[in-house]
Parts: C-alpha cells; structure tokens; sequence
C-alpha cells in the first residue's frame, strides 16, 4: 500500500514538472489570481497572463491550501493582508479603488429609484455573502446610509460579484449592490443608481507577489505593468479609481 | 512468483482505491472528531440540513409518484417514440449541472418563457425553497426513472402474462405484482436519486441562489463556509459522507432484504 501511494505521487508530481516544463520557457507566464471585479481589466492589461477569477476569500483560501499561484489581486485589503501576516506572500501594494453602486434591471418592474425603495416589500435584493468583500462593503454603505433594515428583502447571498450582476441582468433580482465597474459588460441589461459619496465604503485593492510563486519574476513583472503608467491608464478606462 | 499481469491487475486497483479513498479519509482526518461533531451543531450547519431534508424529502416524493408510473411505462409498453422518451429522460443525467441552473432559468424564471404565465398567477419561483425543488427534481428523477426501468424490464414477463391470463386488470397487475416484485430494485433506484438530489449543487445555486434557512442546503453551505469557516465546511462534508456510505449500505442490503422476504413467502404459496 505504502508503495502503491508513493507511486500516485510520483505520477503526481511528475504531471507537476509537466505543467512547470511548459511554462518554463522562455516566454514563463505568472498566473494571476485575482477576484472576480477584475475579469474583464486584468486581461486588457496583460493578455498572457494565465487567469483565475473568483471571489477574493476563494482565492485566498485556495492559495493557503497550496495552489500554484504567482500573483494575488483582490478586492480588499483584508485577504491579502492576512496572507502577508500568515508569511505566504510578500508586502501587498494597493492598485486601483473602487466604489459601489445599485443596479436594477433595464425594465425596473419593481420601479426602484434609490436605496430607500428597496424596503418596498416584494422587492428581491441580491448582495454578496458576508466575509466576501462585495458583501462587506454593501453591509458598510448600508449602514452609513441607516438602511441595514433592507437586507431583510436579500433572497440571495452570492459568493462573488459576479453572481450578483448575474441574477440582476438576467431580469430575475428587482436589484444588487455591485462595484462600479462591473456595470460595463452588462450596461444594456441593467440601470446604475449612484450612492451617496459620504456612503461609500473604502475599496481598495491591493496585489502582492505568492512567495512561493512558481514564476516569480514573471510575477514581479506582471505587479510593475499593474502599478505602472500603462496599467494604471487602463484600470482608470474601465473605471476603477487611483489608488 | 505471481504473473506480472496479475502484479499490474493488482497495483492498477491499488492505485485507485488509494486515489478515491485518500481524500476522503483526509476529510476526517483534518480536524478530530469531536470538533466535526460539534461544528454540525452550529447554527449555519442546523440551517442547512433542515433546508436540505425538507427539499429533498418534497422533491423525492414527486420523484417516485410520477417516476414510479413512467418507468412501468416505458419498461412495458411498446409504442412509436418509446426509444425518443428513453433519450429525453437520460439527457439531464449528462447534462452538467451549471446548464440545468440556466435551463431553469430560462424556463420557470420571471423572464423565462413561462414567466409571465406564473407571473399573472402570482408565482414566483426562483429563490424560493420551490426552486430548490424543482432544481433537485430535475437531477435526481432522470436517475430515478433509469433505474426504475431497468427494475421493471428485469421482472419475468411470464410472471406478468400470468396475472393477466388469470384474470387481474392492469392496475392490479401493477399494484399486486409488479411493483412488489422490482421492489429491491426500485429501492435502489429511489435510495441512489436520493443521495443525488441531496448532493444537488449547480442547478441550486444558480436557480435558487444561496440563503440561509431558506435555499442554503448542505452542498450550498460547504461551498459558503470554505473561506469563512473552513472547519464548518469539513464536518459537514464529513457529514455528507457518512450519508452516502448509509445510501450506499441501503442499496447493497435492499435488494437482498427483499428477494429474501420473497423467497421466503414463495415455499408457503407454493405447497398449497
């Protein structure tokens, strides 16, 4: 038996060397972990760059148990922070801010203005689940905005953005609290509702190098084209602010 | 000395059963058991299972009223189209779970094509506990009805033209023979769609979304829990093992269980 399981890593570890063989050349690409309000962004920015998008506490989660990432860019300091401390990645930098908006359906059958006629009854909300970042920066703008009495119409907790802008331009939730730039892929499909500036919480995105990052100076070479004059350019484009 | 086919028989089974079991053992091994015990009482945990056997107890009784009856159908009767309604009812057991979601979307939801009927009827579907429902039903009955067929094709035709030759209806040839005979084999088909209704992801947190002590069932919540509280997320996979090794025993006891009872109620039938 014990053989037996030294062979299964073995075949393991060499389908590792495989995949590290590839990437290995001379054009090494760093994969990129980044959350989900990035999708469409990070790519402009660099086309090469292998991708994972999904909620920042996935990816997190996902890089403490080991997966094979170069880059970390989440949606909140919180994570990133974290995994500095726990020693898994290097200083964290913060890159672009961002800030929340309401989106509701191009239709509006539930006829929603603002924030406050979200408390109508009927009405079906969709945010983000607590401890991912969307949802914690909606919990903060609604309770500046002393509206935290609209989550009782919440029908959904979403793991990421994404599920929100999904379920709200599909047409089947009267509305979600999503960043500003996630509106842009879907702007036929939903209408924006600004929120008050004194409401906003502080989005800030930061982005560190993995410690064990496979390809570590693709790595650092893919943090310098987000920081630098180009990328920054690109971030303000689709709407993300300075850092 | 063994063959060396034998020896590549041997370390190709060990290989995978160390591949499958591993991982699984590990889901135990992580945290000690009575912290496992102890995170299946908090309340994310209690939530979800109640919304999970509540869903799946309603889904699966649909499941064997109108399976029961379509798989004697198909399984006995010959008609024009019977081989088209044997593909249409295998087609959701391949289809990936994340089509499904949209699929039911695109049917019960407020913009989907019987939308505005249910509308103008006052239903709402999606994000409700109906719609977790509908999402297990859509998985588990394809399973359910597959099985079943081939519990009642498997019954001895001469048995059947014997209830019938002596006089018992179709109806009571159903009740009265058919259905007791395929009785361990439905079982196991009904214990099998069970154990997939409740494993029910893609189709759920799509159409149904995620909400706690509504539409949040146990797959739901492992998949909520992994970054908030990783331990929650382990025991109550930990759990859902445990379930499916019981699914599991059911299955392989059932069939058994009963040709035993048949067995034995044969020979007093038979002397008179």
């Amino acid at each position: 038996m014990r053989k037996a399981l030294a062979l299964v890593f073995v075949l393991l570890f060499a389908a590792g060397c495989g995949n590290g063989g590839t990437g290995g050349d001379s054009n090494e690409q760093a994969t990129v972990f980044a959350a989900a309000s990035l999708t469409e962004v990070f790519p402009e920015i660099d086309p090469d760059a292998t991708y994972n998008f999904a909620g920042s506490d996935d990816l997190a989660t996902q890089i403490t148990e080991g997966a094979p990432a170069d880059v970390l860019a989440a949606a909140s300091p919180k994570y990133p922070d974290q995994l500095y401390e726990d020693g898994l990645v290097d200083k964290p930098e913060v890159f672009a801010t961002n800030k929340l908006v309401l989106i509701v359906p191009k239709d509006n059958t539930a006829n929603i203005q603002s924030v406050d006629d979200l408390r109508n009854e009927d009405v079906k909300l969709v945010i983000g689940a607590e401890g991912v970042p969307i949802g914690d920066y909606t919990r903060t703008v609604l309770e500046n905005m002393r509206a935290s009495d609209v989550l009782d119409q919440v029908v959904s907790e979403e793991d990421d953005v994404k599920g929100v802008v999904g379920k709200v331009s599909l047409g089947e939730a009267d509305a979600g609290f999503v960043y500003v730039t996630d509106v842009k892929p879907v702007k036929d499909k939903v209408t924006t509702i600004e929120l008050p500036e004194e409401a906003q919480a502080v989005v800030q995105y930061e982005i560190a190098v993995v410690k064990d990052a496979p390809h570590h100076d693709a790595a650092h070479e893919f943090v310098e084209q987000v920081l630098g004059e180009d990328g920054q350019a690109k971030l303000q484009a689709a709407g993300f602010g300075p850092p | 000395m063994r063959r060396p086919f034998e020896v590549v028989l041997a370390v190709s089974t060990g290989l995978i059963l160390a591949f499958l079991l591993l991982p699984i053992l590990a889901l135990f091994l992580r945290i000690p058991p009575e912290d496992l015990l102890s995170q299946l009482t908090s309340e994310v945990a209690v939530d979800a299972l109640i919304v999970s056997v509540k869903t799946s107890v309603i889904a699966h009784a649909v499941v064997l009223l109108l399976g029961t009856p379509t798989a004697y159908l198909v399984a006995t009767r010959r008609f024009r189209g019977r081989s088209l309604v044997l593909t249409l009812i295998e087609l959701p057991l391949v289809l990936p779970p994340a089509v499904a979601g949209i699929a039911l979307f695109a049917a019960f939801g407020r913009a989907g094509l019987l939308g505005d009927t249910l509308d103008a009827a006052g239903i709402s579907i999606p994000f409700t506990q109906t719609a977790v429902v509908m999402a297990i039903i859509f998985v588990s009955s394809p399973f359910y009805i597959r099985l079943g067929i081939a519990a009642f094709e498997g019954l001895d035709p001469a048995l059947m033209d014997a209830s019938r030759t002596l006089g018992a209806g179709p109806r009571r040839t159903f009740f009265r023979v058919a259905l007791p005979l395929a009785a361990g084999g439905l079982s196991a088909a009904s214990a099998l769609a069970f154990a997939r209704g409740l494993g029910e992801f893609g189709a759920t947190i799509m159409f149904a979304g995620s909400l706690q002590g509504v539409t949040q069932t146990l797959p739901l919540a492992i998949y909520a829990q992994l970054d908030i509280d990783f331990d929650i997320a382990l025991a109550l996979g930990a759990f859902l093992v445990v379930v499916s090794v019981a699914v599991l025993l059911t299955v392989k006891l059932l069939p058994s269980w009963t040709r035993f009872t048949l067995i034995s109620l044969a020979p007093s039938g038979r002397s008179d």
